[in-house]
């Protein structure tokens, strides 16, 4: 195993190897680097890591540019500059393996006796608070979106799945949810869009977007029969 | 004046007929004539009676042969007493005198040819080869009247014994192979040693047995079970030949037997057979057998025959006569039948007294193991590790078909005191047992029984570092958190449990002062306590140690192990804080810092990485764990391409 000091010069220069250049900015841009809580305001021919959040304000846009990717975050927005990047399917087909890893339910373990201490009791009659982050979820979705129609459509997906762990609430936001399946079906992953298809069925649908949903799952229990 | 007559002393000749050697369904036990290295598969004690009758002018009886047969481990012994093996002649020596009623009253010679007793050993060195020796008594008696006359106021005649004794001890050895069940070869010599106990007249010592030197060499096939062919040939040219059937019924074996011999001092040139039949249980057999001669045998011969051509054989020679002979044989086995047998034993790895639990469920030896039986037998095996288990430790039974060979895993348990820091090679006693309460078989082997806190290298069993330091830690956490319990009541619950984890963190760190671990070996792992008394350690170290504080709070982890690329692996602890996906703002404004996972009723919380090696405090450990996951677990699909394992501790 490494040894401890080993680990912290490994630690102490951890540096992104990529940099984004803020291009072109409108409005209000701001940034949250690596693990940082601060959200700082960003300017015009600003480096950001690869390991940032960037966000934007209502009617803002920004401009980013790596060098290979030039990317515009459209207004009231955020996105995870890693994802800005080209994902193989191959690597699309593993990140949504990994979804699945994590969203089961972790397994009880049998060759350890079971911890006896309480979980998730209430003490002292004080209710959980709970914060409302529905708001920074959909400019999550929102980015991820921007992201599809540029093109990074296999990114769009993993950053979209990430937004629905962290932020459930977005979950029930049927055209996002459409979107994204549609992706899924675009790329050929019949299987994966037509289950979400299913679990887009039980959220509250317009007549339109229930009708398109069952018209897209028969599209693809054909092409999955044709098999 | 007498010729010198050709007898040898006694060779290969059996009244019970010509029997696969050794064979256990063989009735007779102890045929020294064709098996001088006295081989038998007899399991325990053993009893032979030949009783039988020689159908000559007028029948007579004898008691042939009884003997006691026992084995001894891999050795085999035998006495027997053999009152039958006799041959006596009576001659005429062409003298005789004249008495004064003008009678004439002939001189007769008699001479007596004895075997009276053997013993035999021989020794099992291996399944296939087993090698021993006989030694038997022979007594040969010459009596002859002769007259002398007596001077005194008359001359009168004397009529006296001459009585000479040439007794003598013969010793031979042989060797057995059997390189399969098909085939059998035996190695013998004849008259190897010939020790005369006294000695005789010249005049009678041209009538004693010979001693001419010669060998033996066997053959016995057995294509099927049920069907076997002898041959036995001797350097004087005689040869024995026998073929042997057999079958099932009634618990036993019956076996049919004919046999054919030629003996060059007998004519015609195959001088009789031997048929026979037996029937043998594990207990006891019987066999009937008779000697059939095809010359004639019921004539008076001269001496001058004799002289001629002398006797080959005691009971076996061209003055025998036919014979029926009963053989019963009882055998009393004490020794527990053998019914499983271990072909080999592979030690699957050493053994991590750590990793207690792992042995319950996965053997730490396989062995192969045979069933030698007919029918189905449960073998229940069982070991003990010198040094590690005071008594067996049985695992679970396993049935074995007919002669079926299989695989038999064998499980341990670690004692929870056992706290030995050092490693040692042990041995392991390896047991198989069916029906007795001694072992069938058993074997022995060595073992490498590492110390307490030697550890495999698999992430995965670190868990056991922690839950074996659990009191220690949870006295430590709790004495901890005692100090913080006004500040940690007023809290709300759902954030009490990250609070807890950031006081135990940052109380952890405080503590220690980075020195080299005296033990930092890739197979070393420290216990929670050993690494406060240390004050340091490598990422596995305090892992563990950070990881078992927060568990004996009750609050869950997992390591997450970073598997080694170019050879430099990691490991960090995850923190569950069950807040809930819409609660972590309470924590944190930065989504990148945690991830989600379901816990058992499919509820989602929110998990933290923490860098245990950052000996900073909570937030910078934080930080540097939430960034290295979500660089190699996330960003890279560590966690889907396996190069990252969440393991949880309990």
């Amino acid at each position: 195993m490494l040894k401890i000091f080993l680990f912290i010069l490994a630690f102490a220069g951890f540096v992104p190897a990529q940099t984004f250049k803020v291009e072109k900015l409108s409005g209000k841009a701001s940034a949250q680097i690596g693990t940082s809580e601060k959200w700082t305001a960003v300017s015009v021919n600003e480096s950001l890591p690869a390991n940032s959040m960037v966000e934007t304000g209502k009617n803002s846009f920004i401009r980013v540019d790596n060098g290979k990717i030039i990317f515009t975050l459209k207004g009231s927005s955020a996105l995870p500059l890693a994802n800005l990047k080209k994902m193989s399917l191959n690597d699309l087909i593993l990140a949504l393996a990994m979804e699945d890893m994590l969203n089961a339910p972790k397994k009880k373990q049998e060759a350890n006796s079971k911890n006896t201490a309480v979980y998730g009791a209430q003490i002292n009659g004080i209710k959980s608070p709970v914060v409302e982050t529905d708001d920074f979820g959909v400019k999550r979705l929102n980015g991820a979106v921007q992201l599809a129609e540029s093109g990074f459509r296999e990114s769009a997906v993993v950053d979209a799945k990430d937004t629905y762990r962290k932020y459930p609430a977005v979950k029930n936001i049927a055209s996002f949810r459409i979107y994204f399946a549609d992706v899924l079906a675009g790329l050929g992953l019949n299987e994966d869009a037509y289950d979400e298809y299913k679990q887009i069925q039980s959220l509250k649908l317009t007549s339109v977007q229930a009708k398109q949903v069952k018209n897209k799952m028969d599209e693809l229990a054909t092409k999955m029969l044709k098999k | 004046m007498m010729l010198a007559a050709n007898i040898s002393a006694q060779s290969s000749f059996e009244l019970s007929g010509y029997w696969l050697p050794g064979n256990p369904r063989t009735t007779l036990l102890n045929g020294f004539e064709s098996n001088p290295s006295s081989f038998s598969l007899l399991k325990d004690w053993g009893l032979t009676m030949l009783y039988g009758s020689d159908f000559s002018n007028s029948i007579t009886s004898n008691l042939y042969l009884i003997s006691l047969s026992k084995r001894i481990g891999s050795s085999f012994l035998t006495a027997r007493y053999t009152p039958g093996y006799q041959k006596d002649f009576v001659f005429n020596n062409g003298q005789s005198i004249v008495l004064h009623d003008s009678t004439t009253q002939p001189l007769d010679s008699k001479f007596s040819y004895k075997e009276l007793f053997g013993l035999g050993y021989s020794y099992k060195f291996s399944d296939k080869v087993s090698a021993g020796f006989t030694f038997r008594y022979f007594t040969q008696d010459f009596n002859q009247e002769s007259v002398y006359p007596v001077f005194s106021d008359t001359l009168y005649l004397v009529r006296e014994n001459d009585d000479e004794k040439a007794d003598f001890w013969r010793g031979d050895i042989g060797v057995n192979y059997s390189p399969s069940n098909l085939i059998s070869l035996s190695f013998s010599t004849l008259n190897l040693l010939n020790v005369n106990a006294n000695t005789v007249d010249p005049q009678i010592s041209r009538y004693e047995l010979k001693n001419d030197k010669g060998f033996l060499a066997e053959v016995s096939f057995s294509p099927t079970k049920y069907l076997g062919l002898n041959l036995l040939y001797e350097t004087s040219k005689d040869w024995m030949a026998g073929l042997n059937n057999f079958f099932n019924a009634f618990n036993g074996d019956f076996g049919i037997s004919v046999t054919a011999f030629h003996d060059q001092y007998q004519t015609p040139y195959i001088a009789g057979i031997i048929p026979a039949i037996s029937f043998s249980t594990k207990l006891f057999g019987i066999s009937l057998s008779g000697v059939k001669y095809f010359s004639n045998r019921n004539v008076v011969h001269a001496f001058s025959d004799f002289q001629n051509s002398g006797l080959d054989n005691i009971i076996n020679n061209r003055y025998s006569s036919d014979k029926a002979v009963l053989t019963l044989t009882f055998t009393l086995n004490t020794i527990p039948e053998r019914s499983v047998e271990f072909l080999d034993v592979n030690i699957l790895n050493e053994i991590f007294p750590i990793l207690s639990d792992n042995y319950l469920d996965k053997p730490f030896a396989i062995a192969k193991v045979v069933n030698v039986t007919d029918h189905v037998v449960n073998a229940k095996p069982s070991s003990r590790i010198e040094g590690l288990n005071n008594g067996k430790i049985e695992s679970p039974v396993v049935t074995i078909l007919p002669h079926d060979t299989v695989e038999v895993p064998f499980y341990t348990i670690i004692p929870a005191s056992y706290d030995k820091k050092k490693a040692g090679i042990s041995y392991v006693d390896f047991y198989l047992n069916t029906t007795n309460e001694d072992p069938d078989d058993q074997t022995q082997k060595p073992i490498l029984i590492n110390g307490i806190n030697s550890w495999d290298g698999k992430v995965v069993n670190l868990r056991y570092f922690i839950k074996r330091d659990y009191e220690y830690s949870m006295n430590y956490a709790k004495n901890i958190l005692s100090r913080y319990k006004g500040e940690l009541d007023t809290m709300s619950y759902a954030l009490s449990i990250f609070y807890k984890a950031r006081i135990l963190f940052n109380n952890f760190v405080s503590n220690l002062v980075y020195a080299a671990n005296p033990n930092a070996e890739a197979d070393y792992v420290q216990f929670p306590h050993e690494t406060m008394q240390l004050k340091g350690g490598n990422c596995d170290d305090l892992s563990v140690c950070y990881s078992s504080l927060l568990e004996s709070v009750g609050i869950q982890t997992a390591l997450v192990d970073y598997k080694p690329v170019n050879g430099i692996g990691h490991v960090n602890v995850l923190v569950n804080t069950q807040l809930s996906p819409e609660q972590a703002r309470l924590i944190t404004q930065n989504d990148s810092k945690y991830f989600i996972r379901k816990n058992e009723a499919g509820h989602a919380e929110i998990w933290i990485p923490v860098e245990t090696t950052s000996l900073t405090n909570f937030e910078k450990a934080w930080d540097l764990g939430a960034q290295k996951f979500d660089e190699d677990a996330l960003d890279n699909l560590g966690l889907a391409k396996g190069n990252v394992q969440i393991v949880d501790v309990y």
